[in-house]
């Protein structure tokens, strides 16, 4: 990695200019996947990221260059480049940099790179092998693993210098079920900043045969029936309504730029007030978890809304001068081939009072969205949709039938103040979220919600 | 850069054969938002894939690290990637072909050559132009994004072979408000030359849609006849590209498996894959395995004719690669269903109740590549007696792609490619389930 007097000659050309800010993102990251179908290893590739980013702002105008030379001519050219688009007399003072600082949370017992690979062959193959065993319908078996080591220096002109490594690994397991004349597939991943002790803390046979399980029960599902319903969403994945129709609403982002409906709502009451909503990149060893954002800032929590109202957007540090408010350590990029934005980390609803019988007994015709699948959202309009992974029919009170097909449509806004019932068994869920500063790892996550009326998308047609 | 050094080590380590791909890639890219220069980056980047066959095994590794320093260490990871691999698969490099096709124009240097200030007006004159043209349009941003790729190709085998390309694009994302109510839009326009960069174009399009969608409501559940405009059946066809790999087809994972002879559409659609389309930055002579393109016909009046194929499907199917060996499986080049003769306006003037569809939300999503059923959110008109009544938004249409295909009653003439490289004019379809209020 570059060392500080590099990155200080680095940031004192680029400001060099009318530039007020300059910042150095010096990433190398190695990872190794495996992946395994048809009950065989077919490929083991190592990956080896390795490059620099550099941002150049005056207020909140930005460029950015990025490269993966290590050149010393080559880093103080690319400097330089940027620098001229903010022609005139230097604004700043020569920038020093302070000592490094070093994150220490979310602790790594096993090292991926200290792991044979056989180890995590061996991983893969028994997901393989309980995903198949689940039932003699599923016929083909998809099983990753994946791990990486990513190590970060940040440095800028405002007194930042820090150090932040990120171990992370997931399992994904893919599986498709048919009876000769269709096929369903079913998917689960788990994962976590963890290092390969992760797989001690869950059954990786468990974790398969869900994804076995979704794909055989879809394939004996009926379709869904078309039509505006009460809709309830299960807990985990199931978050993922809430990360795409108002967390990303949420970022600065948008909001910034007044291209999300949630831009001047603070304090407004935005939600039902049994909503209180929470973006927290401090938990402990979680997936969306680091030490601080790729900004340099320290992770935080951060409650987005409190009992239904709006009380903090995610902000990065440009975005924050464009809005008069501080970062709140939400800058995040997929890599140096990205300028961080606002982002969410680890985003959940928080748990309320209802249990999940309670909430399926009260509800006498709807749809139960066990499993959510991904889903999008334009954030100008807060429409979005969402696929069902596995659905069933509730009729007076009890879970009836299977269905599949279903995708649910609406807008964020709306969908939020038509939350009626919150339950008690908060969990998260591991994704990755694609948005302009690349994909990133964050955990979604809610109890299970109803929300009183949603338009349920399906190929049955109308619902009688 | 010579990588004979790595050969030779690789030989003296054992393995069978040793194949390069470094990428060079160039990259500017600019937007303007609200009258502002919000983006403007600039990259200078490569990446070395290396793949070695050892002991029948093919290992892989990817690295940014590119130091022929490293090549004893990036020689022993290949053997430790080589000895995880347990399929049974032949693995290939490839010797290199007698003939590959001249393609020219790959780049067009004017387009580098222009310089970045003019570029920077050119976007903020995109912008000027869409603010101009409407009151209601609140918010625009406009694009410009130009890529220079070069690719070198080097095996053991003797193979070497180089393509440089560029391409940019030129667009803009506009949302138009009034009232309460706010509906966005986006077109662009992608070429390596700069005189096709038509901003009037880009300007009047993205403007009309999106203003033309405010007040959009739903429209009662139930079955409509459609028409699907060319972007949104690109977006489409793009969600269900994997159908034609022969790798998907042989895994099991594609619904045209033992489909091919058999009619899979209406027997209009023709299908293509066309390496060699002008303007394009996935045109050229060769696949990332050094195997020579071809332009083929996919889908021939409704027949389907061929899946694509890289060297390793294409040898399990006893037959040969289509040169669509991308990225470590199977893509496409320039794929996209052949325009017909209707115009868009006749199209929508032919129906007598039913819905334009020309937008569709969450494809990555709400479309199942295996079984081609698909539910999406979609945007448009409702038409009555040919004429367009109202816009129309959060509604759903479901169906199953391949019997959309067979479904498809007329072929517009309007032919548009998606960022992808995947394309479709619009078509008419006899029905689809729609949800709505």
């Amino acid at each position: 990695m570059l060392d500080k007097s590099l990155i200080e000659r680095i940031i004192n050309k680029a400001l060099d200019s009318r530039a007020d800010f300059a910042e150095v993102f010096i990433e190398d990251k190695k990872s190794s996947s495996i992946t395994l179908q048809s009950n065989t290893v077919e490929n083991a590739v190592n990956n080896h990221v390795h490059g620099t980013g550099i941002r150049v702002a005056k207020g909140h105008n930005s460029v950015y260059g990025y490269t993966n030379s290590d050149k010393e001519e080559d880093l103080l050219a690319l400097a330089e480049d940027l620098a001229k688009s903010f022609p005139g007399e230097r604004v700043r003072e020569t920038i020093t940099l302070g000592e490094l600082t070093r994150g220490e949370s979310h602790a790594i017992k096993r090292m991926p790179n200290t792991v044979a690979m056989q180890e995590k062959v061996a991983i893969v193959k028994r997901a393989n092998e309980a995903a198949r065993s689940y039932s003699d319908e599923i016929k083909q078996v998809s099983a990753s693993y994946m791990d990486y080591v990513q190590d970060v220096i940040i440095a800028s002109s405002e007194s930042i210098y820090v150090a932040d490594q990120r171990v992370r690994t997931r399992l994904g397991i893919h599986s498709v079920a048919s009876d000769g004349k269709d096929m369903q597939s079913g998917f689960n991943g788990p994962g976590g900043h963890y290092g390969f002790e992760f797989y001690e803390t869950f059954s990786v046979e468990e974790a398969a045969k869900e994804a076995a399980r979704i794909a055989v029960t879809m394939l004996h599902a009926d379709e869904c029936p078309s039509g505006t319903m009460p809709v309830i969403i299960d807990n985990g994945f199931g978050g993922v309504i809430f990360h795409e129709a108002c967390g990303h609403s949420l970022e600065a982002t948008s909001v910034a730029k007044n291209a999300s409906v949630f831009s001047g709502k603070k304090g407004e009451k935005i939600a039902t007030p049994i909503v209180t909503a929470i973006d927290d990149g401090t938990i402990e060893n979680a997936w969306g978890s680091a030490n601080y954002d790729d900004e340099g800032r320290k992770q935080k929590r951060r409650v987005l809304i409190k009992d239904g109202v709006l009380t903090s957007y995610m902000v990065d540090h440009l975005n924050g001068l464009r809005m008069n408010e501080s970062s709140t350590g939400s800058g995040r990029r997929e890599s140096y081939r990205y300028q961080p934005t606002s982002r969410m980390s680890n985003t959940y609803i928080d748990n309320g009072d209802s249990t999940f019988d309670e909430i399926i007994q009260n509800t006498e015709y709807g749809l139960y969205a066990k499993k959510m699948g991904g889903g999008s959202v334009n954030p100008s309009t807060g429409d979005f949709n969402f696929a069902v992974m596995e659905g069933y029919l509730v009729k007076n009170g009890k879970i009836e039938e299977a269905v599949k097909g279903a995708t649910l449509v609406g807008t964020g806004k709306d969908a939020l103040l038509k939350v009626d019932m919150v339950g008690n068994n908060l969990l998260r869920a591991q994704g990755m979220c694609g948005s302009v500063s690349g994909s990133i790892p964050t955990d979604v996550g809610q109890p299970t919600i109803r929300v009183s009326s949603m338009t349920v998308g399906g190929r049955k047609g109308a619902s009688s | 850069m010579n990588f004979e050094p790595l050969f030779t080590i690789a030989k003296a380590k054992g393995l069978e054969a040793i194949q390069v791909y470094l990428e060079q890639d160039g990259k500017l890219d600019l937007e303007v938002f609200k009258g502002n220069l919000e983006k403007h980056e600039m990259a200078d980047t490569a990446v070395l894939s290396i793949q070695a066959i050892y002991k029948g095994k093919m290992g892989k590794l990817r690295t940014e690290v590119i130091d022929l320093d490293l090549a004893e260490q990036w020689v022993d990871e290949l053997i430790a990637s080589a000895s995880l691999i347990e399929s049974k698969d032949e693995v290939f490099i490839y010797e290199g072909s007698d003939h590959y096709e001249s393609v020219e124009g790959l780049r067009q240097e004017a387009l580098e050559n222009l310089s970045i200030e003019k570029k920077i007006a050119m976007v903020h004159a995109l912008d000027d132009k869409i603010r101009q043209k409407d009151s209601r349009i609140d918010i625009s941003q406009t694009f410009y994004g130009q890529v220079r790729k070069r690719v070198l190709i080097q095996n053991s085998k003797g193979l070497k072979l180089e393509k440089d390309v560029n391409n940019a694009i030129l667009g803009a994302q506009v949302v138009a408000r009034e009232n309460d109510d706010s509906r966005s839009a986006f077109d662009y326009i992608q070429s390596n030359d700069l005189g096709d960069f038509n901003l009037d174009d880009i300007a009047n399009q993205c403007v009309e849609k999106a203003v033309s969608q405010l007040g959009a409501q739903s429209v009662p559940s139930g079955t409509y006849e459609v028409v699907l405009k060319n972007s949104a059946s690109a977006s489409l066809l793009h969600a269900h590209v994997s159908m034609f790999s022969a790798e998907s087809v042989q895994k099991g994972m594609s619904k045209l498996v033992d489909k091919l002879g058999e009619t899979i559409a209406d027997e209009a659609i023709n299908i293509v894959d066309d390496p060699f389309r002008k303007k394009s930055a996935k045109s050229g002579a060769f696949d990332d395995e050094g195997v020579p393109t071809s332009y083929k016909a996919m889908v021939s009046n409704g027949k389907l004719t061929t899946y694509m194929h890289n060297l390793k499907t294409a040898k399990k199917a006893d037959t040969s690669s289509t040169g669509n060996g991308f990225k470590g499986g199977i893509s496409p080049t320039n794929f996209y269903i052949e325009a017909g003769k209707t115009s868009y306006d006749e199209a929508v003037q032919s129906l007598d109740k039913g819905l334009v569809i020309t937008d569709l939300q969450g494809t990555h999503a709400g479309c199942n590549p295996i079984s081609g059923d698909f539910s999406l959110q979609a945007s448009g008109y409702l038409v009555e007696k040919g004429k367009i009544v109202q816009p129309v938004a959060l509604i759903t249409v479901a169906g199953n792609y391949l019997s959309l295909l067979k479904d498809v009653t007329a072929i517009c003439d309007d032919l548009k490619m998606n960022f992808g490289f995947i394309g479709s004019p619009s078509l008419k379809i006899k029905s689809l389930v729609v949800s709505g209020s």
